[in-house]
This record gives structure tokens, sequence and C-alpha cells, in this order.
């Protein structure tokens, strides 16, 4: 599902409109416009998952995570909504007062595919939230994405994260990446 | 110096607020606690062909759980004998040896010192080999749960449990060929003092209306009416919550097995059709327990959602931090698609990110946090929810309380763990196996609501 071979590399105008693009999710993310972006930034087929990863020794064969394997977020476009009306409810106590999340997105590199609509993006992140007076969490990884260029703008599809860390340092990750 | 008959006080059902927060008592509870309770390590099905191991932890003590050549299951602790270092740094992986990194000191699957270079020419082969093998630690299984103890006067695992074995069987033996646990497990850091996840799962019905609004309201189904706690409901007619000896406990709502599922065809069928099997082989009072939603803490650190399915471990990190392991329990004879059904659905509830695990986690940290001030922890906390509205019931062992919202289990929770803390060694918790149930006095609650009812009619 995540396995889309990532071809030539995008001409720079394509980079470039794929970076704004994804300068403005971190925005609409950052100001909490979370309908907004579920709207407007993501398709109805997206898959979006975090996958749990293993400390294995090198020599280790085991296969790869898969999307039917254990995970930490493993949503379809439903289970996404929910993940965003959730926090229109007025009863989640915990982001009330909200936190402050901010995404720092960088070393994106963007490949087209098969489909000439299509396009992997790589990127690097690190997401910080500060909640209450003192508290605060960080989260490094990576993001895979399969970009589709629509009339209405570029709509995700598919996006694997993976954080770098095996422990999350934070009480949990209910945080769009 | 350490009161527990003051730090917890059974006739009015508090417990002081140092229990979460200081240093000496969380000493003691890593010496006498994590030290003698049977702790879970791993599920067999992590462990299935000679060289499997899992390296997990034990109070803070690093522990390798491994399956032997010879298929017995091996634990030891994870430090070399020679200078201390890891012998195993991966997660998890199948293996002839732990070899210490530091200077290639050689472990079988069974812990005993193989091979230590140079030792003809530089130990002038006078090292005795059979006296450093590492520090072997008891494994014992109950249904395939593998769980490990530091203390040889433990009492078996299967009789740690008890009673609570007796109703872990309705799902772990109940459907077929039982159940396993689906991981790697999601891991995560809380800072909150180990007790508070435990007892919030051994006993704490009454926050999910409250604490998990937003979710409930969302999800709907048969838990939704419990949002905000707004609906009127007959709280004593929906479930029971139950406490055993030595700690264990549980809390079921009625019915409510997968309520908080969404995408659960599967899962009910698979619950209607193996239903009909459980009353048979376990009988009808387990067979009703079967379908319903339950909230559970095997003493001292293990607890689980049967029905949402998630299974976590607390491990201890210091009295205000902890680790969260979180795995996915699936009884083994669902077929794929319905396992990989329950997985997704128990990771969106109660994953790291999960839409009612981040309900939580606020309320756990600031329970500890709030005891660093000196006025505040000389306060008591409060779980007398429901006293005397419990008993010894005539289908159910240990003591039932009234209905799921509750803190009968509560009280069982901090019960043993005050008898456990004061307890020089298990003869001493032996010696009080008959009356540990003397702090629940009304025997006959069982007997006059069941009387009542009948003769109103009702079933």
């Amino acid at each position: 599902m995540h396995n889309i071979e990532a071809k030539d590399r995008v001409s720079m105008q394509v980079h470039y409109d794929v970076s704004q693009h994804y300068y403005q999710e971190a925005t609409l993310l950052q100001e909490r416009e979370y309908q907004t972006w579920l709207e407007t930034f993501v398709a109805k087929d997206i898959h979006y998952w975090m996958p749990v990863i293993e400390r294995r020794y090198a020599k280790d064969k085991r296969a790869e995570p898969t999307p039917y394997d254990m995970a930490i977020i493993n949503d379809d476009y439903d289970e996404l909504k929910q993940r965003v009306d959730r926090l229109g409810t007025g009863t989640v106590w915990m982001e009330d007062p909200p936190s402050s999340v901010r995404f720092l997105l960088s070393n994106i590199e963007a490949f087209h595919t098969d489909k000439e609509d299509e396009f992997v993006v790589r990127c690097n992140f690190i997401t910080t939230r500060h909640r209450g007076q003192l508290e605060k969490s960080q989260h490094v990884g990576g993001r895979t994405d399969l970009l589709r260029k629509t009339e209405g703008g570029y709509r995700l599809a598919r996006r694997k994260i993976v954080l770098d860390a095996r422990v999350t340092e934070d009480k949990n990750l209910y945080i769009f990446f | 110096m350490i009161d527990m008959d003051k730090l917890v006080d059974i006739e009015k059902s508090t417990q002081s607020k140092q229990v979460f927060w200081d240093q000496d008592i969380y000493d003691r509870e890593l010496e006498r606690i994590f030290g003698r309770c049977w702790l879970f390590l791993a599920h067999e099905s992590q462990l299935e062909k000679p060289g499997d191991f899992f390296t997990t932890k034990m109070g803070e003590d690093s522990v390798i759980v491994v399956r032997h050549t010879d298929g017995s299951l091996k634990a030891f602790i994870n430090s070399c004998t020679h200078r201390g270092n890891s012998v195993c740094t991966a997660d998890s992986g199948n293996t002839r040896s732990f070899v210490c990194n530091y200077h290639g000191w050689v472990y079988g699957t069974d812990g005993s010192l193989v091979d230590v270079p140079l030792k003809e020419r530089c130990y002038h082969d006078e090292l005795d080999m059979s006296t450093m093998s590492l520090p072997s630690i008891r494994v014992e299984s109950y249904r395939g749960f593998v769980f490990g103890c530091f203390d040889e006067a433990a009492p078996a695992l299967v009789d740690f449990l008890g009673d609570w074995g007796w109703y872990l069987d309705t799902w772990m033996v109940g459907a077929g060929e039982g159940a396993e646990l689906i991981g790697p497990p999601s891991k995560s850091i809380l800072k909150c003092n180990w007790k508070v996840p435990a007892e919030n799962f051994v006993g704490d019905g009454y926050h999910v209306g409250w604490t998990h609004a937003s979710a409930l309201e969302m999800l709907g189904g048969e838990l939704g009416g419990l949002a905000g706690n707004r609906a009127n409901m007959p709280f004593d007619e929906l479930g029971i919550q139950i406490t055993t000896r030595h700690g264990h406990g549980f809390g079921v709502i009625d019915h409510a097995g997968i309520g908080i599922h969404e995408k659960r065809e599967g899962y009910a069928k698979f619950l209607q059709e193996t239903q009909p099997g459980v009353a048979e082989k376990l009988g009808q009072p387990r067979a009703e327990l079967y379908d319903g939603h339950w909230n559970c803490t095997t003493f001292p650190n293990c607890s689980f959602l049967y029905g949402t399915n998630t299974f976590k471990v607390w491990h201890p990190r210091g009295p205000h931090e902890i680790e969260v392991w979180s795995w996915v329990i699936v009884h083994k004879d669902m077929d794929e698609d319905t396992k990989r059904e329950v997985v997704k659905q128990a990771v969106r509830s109660f994953g790291t990110a999960g839409t009612l695990e981040s309900d939580d986690g606020d309320n756990m940290v600031n329970s500890t946090r709030n005891n660093q001030g000196r006025h505040t922890r000389a306060n008591n906390m409060d779980s007398r929810m429901g006293v005397g509205h419990e008993g010894p019931h005539p289908d159910y062992p240990g003591i039932v309380g009234s209905s799921f919202i509750g803190e009968t289990s509560y009280r069982g929770f901090y019960r043993f763990y005050q008898e456990i803390m004061s307890a020089d060694s298990w003869d001493a918790i032996r010696a009080k196996d008959e009356q540990w149930a003397d702090c629940f006095p009304n025997k006959d609650y069982w007997k006059d609501r069941l009387a009542a009812k009948a003769k109103s009619g009702g079933q």
C-alpha cells in the first residue's frame, strides 16, 4: 500500500509547489484548522500510518511492519475524521487550554511515480508540543507521502510516519504529523 | 519510617498521597512488590522457536526471556556477570547465544556462561564458568501468558492468580485455542506513579463517562450513553466489579464487550459464535461475562481491557514515571481479517495515539505531580464508593461489588498493597489467606439483593 516506486526527481517548479503545499499544511495544523485540513488537503482514500518499529539486530531478517501489523496510528479517512471531530466536541479536557504544536519540515525530496498526477514525497520533521506551564515534547522522524495533484490542489493519499525514538517521550501522540 | 497502616487506611478506604510520591515507599515497592510478585513478561506466541527471545523489565531490572534449546522458557537478568554490561540490546529476535559487547563473554539460551575470550591464557584456566551464569528468574506460564518472579518463596503463578485465573479463563480458555498478544508493543513514557494507571484499570468505571466524554460522544454505540454522565442509567444493573486475593481485580460492563470498536463485524460474529461454547466449557456465569467489557489489573502492574483488547504493562521508572508498553489481545481462532480488524481498532482507541488513551494521561500525570507539594501530599485520597454494597456472590468468586462503577477493586488493590508492603515474607502473606476478605464485612449483600430480586420476579 505504501510501496509506491519513486521515479525521477521532480522539476524545480513542482518541488517549489510541493514545498509550499507542505508549509500551508503545517500552518493549518498549527492553527488547529483540522476540519479545513481534512476537507481540503486529504484524499478520501487516505491511509495515514505510524508503524511500531522494534530495535532489532542488523542480521534479523524478519519483514518490515505492514499496515496489518501493530501500529501507533493506522487510520483510513473515516478514522482520521473521527480524530478531527473529537477535537471539536468541546469535551477534550486535555486540549483546553490548547497545546501549542509546531512543525519544522526539512529535506523535502519529491519524485514522479508511474501515475502522472501522483508524487512520492519524503521529508524529515521535528514536531514540538508545549502544554500547560512547562510541559514540552519533541518528536523527530521522517514522512513518506503520496501526494495526488487535483484541480483543487494537492491531496494527501498516503502518509507513513516513522518516529526515530523507540520509546515515545510523551503522554500520547494525539498529534497530526 | 514507613507506617503502612497509616499510609493505607483500610477502614476509612483512604490512601495517603505519599504513596504516589515518596522515594522510600517506592524503594520498598521494588523490594516487596516487584521483587516478590509474578510480573508479566511476554506471550508464548512471541517465543515459539528455540532461541526466540524478548527483552523486557521487571521493576527496574532489565530481563531477557528466551525459549531454550530444550523447549523450556528461561528468564535471566540482562547484565553480564563480569562487569555488568547488557548481554542483549535488541527488543526481540532469535539467537543461539547472548554475547556481551564489552569483553565478549558468551551466554547460552539457558543463561549459562559458555565462552570467555582468553580464558586459558589470561584467566590461567582458573575461571569456574559454572558459577558465572546470568542470574536466573522463575518463569511460569498461564494459558500462554508468561510471567517471571524473583522470589523463590512466592506461590506458583497459578496460585498467585488464584480466583483471578478462574475469571481469566473466560477468554483465555473460553474460545477454542485461547488468546494471544499481537506486538511488537508500542512504548511511551508517562510521568506518573505506576499505581495510578494500575488502580485506574483495576476498578475505575467511574471516570469513563467524564474523562472519555468526547470519544464516547463520537463513538455512540453501547457505551455512548455514558458520555458526560448525562444518561439516566441503572448502574447497579449494568455490570459488576470484582476483587480477588492478591489485589487483582476488574470491572465488567455487561454485553458491552466491543462497544469501543467502530469496525467490528468480524469480532461481533466471533463472540456470538463462540459464546455458547464458553457456557458449555465453563458454565453460564462466565459465559455471561464473556461478551462484557472488562477493565482489569493483574497485581501489580499488568492491565488490560478485554473487549477493547488493549494489553498494557506499566514499568516503573522511579516513583514519578513509568514506561507504558501496549500490545493487542486477539483470540487465536479468529481469522486473519478479524485479528487485523481488532488490532486496528484497539490501537485506534487505546494505542499511544488512541482517541481514548489520550484522555487519561493528564489525569495520571497531575494526580502524581501535585504531590510534589508537601502540604498536598499530607492529605489522603479516597476510594469509598460502594462501601458495603459488595460481598461474596453465589456464582462469582472473590468479593463482588454492586456495579461496574464503584471502588470495590480499588479497595482490594490497596488492601493487598498494604499487606505485601507490610509483610516480611510470603509466609506472612499465606498466613492471612483465610482472612483477606474480612475488610468487606457485608457478607449478605448478594444474598439479600438476589433474594429481593427473586421476590420481585426479576432475573
